[in-house]
């Protein structure tokens, strides 16, 4: 405990674990306040988030979130990491939507190194961030009306879902942790095969909604645990930092995409979902409306696909074709270089923000002038909404408790990466 | 790369000791004992958003360099804090630094402006052991309460068992000594 604590603060654990009785917490009307610990091996804790809560008989009087049950370290192993090999670790704390944080590391990279990406690469991007946006509000879709007591929500979702880890593998040969986006453009360019498949998956995936829509929306049962649960008003989500569904849920429009516009977005043509309710069913159609925003995004970005390199033309930073190796003795030293040392780009640091299925998803890079990153910070949007918790379960019962936490939609990697 | 003071307006331009825009990103340092005017000032400019406070170690190794953004008087700080703050109605970013010694960094805390720093903070506590005065509840986030060090320190050995290679073939052929 010696470090545990600032000097001058508590040392003490904040809350013992498992059930206590507090004796001088007695409210109007109710004999006593019970704490109860709930996770972090609960099934809809999304992970290993515990909570400490204290309840009035079935009210809420109080949350204590605690995290860092999946701390893996992964700020400190990007330090470790030349700028090109920090690619994959970007993939693996938020590990439902990879291709976001794939994204945002690569545009602070390049924003480092002052270049710009081709239009091919920026509008393969899209589609593979859009894709991901579809498995990410799937997997939440799923998770969530298991929680609500619509079981076979999760059957439909992971079927569309596998869809999607499909088109990754087709164009990146991984199906979830891919490192498609990287400094510098895109891994590889898309295949016929896989134009066919996405093309393919972007008309008909509005009809899948349409049937979840009518397996949820009109559900009495999912109604009433989801209508005027979960409130979280407009001032409190501003206060609180939220982004994303939790923000467009409480009538606050923004979205990056639209107000702050990167690799290419200003071209497309969507909405972005805004509700004003602020409960949980009002987050419930943001991200339903999203998700046909992005099919929407997917075919435009197929139709008007533009020709040309997926890569920066630029050896100092990207390999050079396999085949200039067997011809070019500069294209081997280049090669050789660029895998040996990797590449430096100058003092400095930059900060790029992409909207991913959960918000902002931000990458902060700080170079010191050499190969490796002297720091990589990622910018959790599951780590800042998590903290409107309290705000939104108070009062309620511990059953509301389970919907609240589903709506909040934190991967618990990307919360304590 | 520092273009003068005056093009940052209101109280924010006071306190700004200097200000640049690096890679498109416009920032600015602030001294870090004024801190919360700096915070204050940037809130009532417009930057009501926050988007992340963390804090960089700019530890050099012996005899090296680590070069970083900004200008200083005497030894290098240690430390940098970093507040990126976004203007939600005109639509941009600001990054305030701030820069803190290597001996007992302390900075105050900004939790009471800005509702989503209470975590930020607490995990820069945990992962840096910068001190932030008048935070309600300091205490380490995502590592265990008994953990020792601050491992996001660049003197925080990284770990793992280190690997002995050798030219020699004699020392291939035999065992290492602890297995």
């Amino acid at each position: 405990m010696a470090d545990g604590a600032a000097p001058g603060m508590s040392t003490e654990p904040t809350t013992p674990a498992g059930i206590t009785l507090s004796q001088e917490g007695k409210g109007p009307g109710s004999e006593q306040i019970l704490t109860v610990n709930f996770g972090p091996h609960h099934p809809s804790t999304h992970g290993v988030l515990r909570l400490i809560v204290d309840v009035d008989g079935e009210v809420i009087r109080k949350i204590t979130p605690v995290i860092g049950y999946l701390h893996t370290g992964i700020e400190k192993t990007a330090e470790a990491l030349r700028y090109q090999q920090a690619v994959t670790v970007t993939d693996r704390h938020d590990y439902l939507s990879p291709l976001f944080n794939n994204l945002s590391y690569a545009m602070a990279v390049e924003k480092l190194m002052g270049v710009e990406v081709p239009a091919r690469a920026q509008a393969l991007r899209v589609i593979m961030c859009e894709l991901c946006r579809i498995s990410s509000h799937m997997i939440w879709l799923g998770t969530s009306g298991l929680e609500m007591g619509a079981i076979s929500m999760l059957w439909y979702c992971l079927r569309e879902r596998d869809k999607i880890l499909d088109l990754n593998e087709e164009i990146s040969g991984f199906r979830m942790h891919t490192s498609y986006i990287r400094p510098g453009g895109v891994f590889a360019d898309a295949t016929p095969r896989f134009l066919e498949m996405c093309s393919k998956f972007a008309d008909e995936f509005p009809a899948s909604v349409d049937e979840y829509e009518s397996l949820l929306t009109g559900n009495p049962i999912f109604k009433l645990r989801t209508q005027g649960i979960g409130y979280l008003s407009r001032e409190d989500a501003l206060r609180l930092g939220q982004t994303g569904p939790m923000l467009r849920g409480s009538g606050v429009n923004w979205d990056l995409r639209k107000n702050a516009p990167y690799s290419g977005y200003e071209k497309y043509d969507f909405e972005a979902a805004v509700e004003t309710a602020g409960d949980c069913f009002a987050r419930y159609q943001v991200r339903i409306k999203e998700m046909r925003e992005s099919a929407k995004i997917i075919r435009q970005a197929l139709d008007t696909l533009p020709d040309g390199p997926v890569n920066i033309d630029d050896r100092k930073m990207l390999p050079p074709p396999r085949e200039e190796l067997d011809t070019s003795m500069e294209a081997l030293i280049h090669h050789f270089k660029l895998f040996t040392e990797g590449y430096s780009p100058p003092v400095g640091d930059s900060y790029a923000a992409t909207e991913s299925g959960h918000g902002e998803n931000g990458c902060y890079v700080v170079s010191d002038g050499t190969h490796k990153p002297r720091r990589v910070k990622f910018r959790s949007a599951g780590f800042v909404n998590l903290q409107s918790t309290e705000r939104m379960a108070l009062g309620g019962m511990i059953a509301d408790m389970i919907a609240i936490i589903g709506t909040i939609d934190a991967v618990m990697g990307d919360v304590d990466r | 790369m520092s273009p003068s003071k005056t093009a940052l307006k209101g109280d924010l331009g006071k306190i700004a000791v200097e200000h640049g825009v690096i890679a498109g990103d416009e920032w600015v340092t602030v001294p870090a004992a004024q801190i919360r005017e700096a915070l204050e000032a940037a809130r009532a400019d417009g930057y009501s958003f926050f988007s992340f406070i963390t804090c960089v170690d700019h530890l050099a190794r012996d005899g090296g360099e680590a070069p970083f953004t900004g200008s200083w008087e005497g030894d290098p700080p240690r430390f940098e804090m970093v507040y990126e703050l976004r203007d939600m109605e005109r639509v941009r970013l600001i990054r305030i630094r701030a820069f803190l010694p290597a001996d007992d960094p302390v900075i105050a805390s900004a939790h009471d402006l800005f509702g989503p720093a209470n975590w930020d903070e607490r995990e820069v506590w945990d992962l840096f052991g910068v001190r932030f005065e008048g935070h309600p509840d300091l205490t380490r986030i995502l590592l265990p309460d008994d953990w020792e060090g601050h491992p996001l320190r660049r003197d925080y050995p990284v770990g793992g068992d280190p690997v002995d290679f050798s030219q020699e073939h004699q020392e291939w052929q035999t065992a290492p000594p602890r297995a």
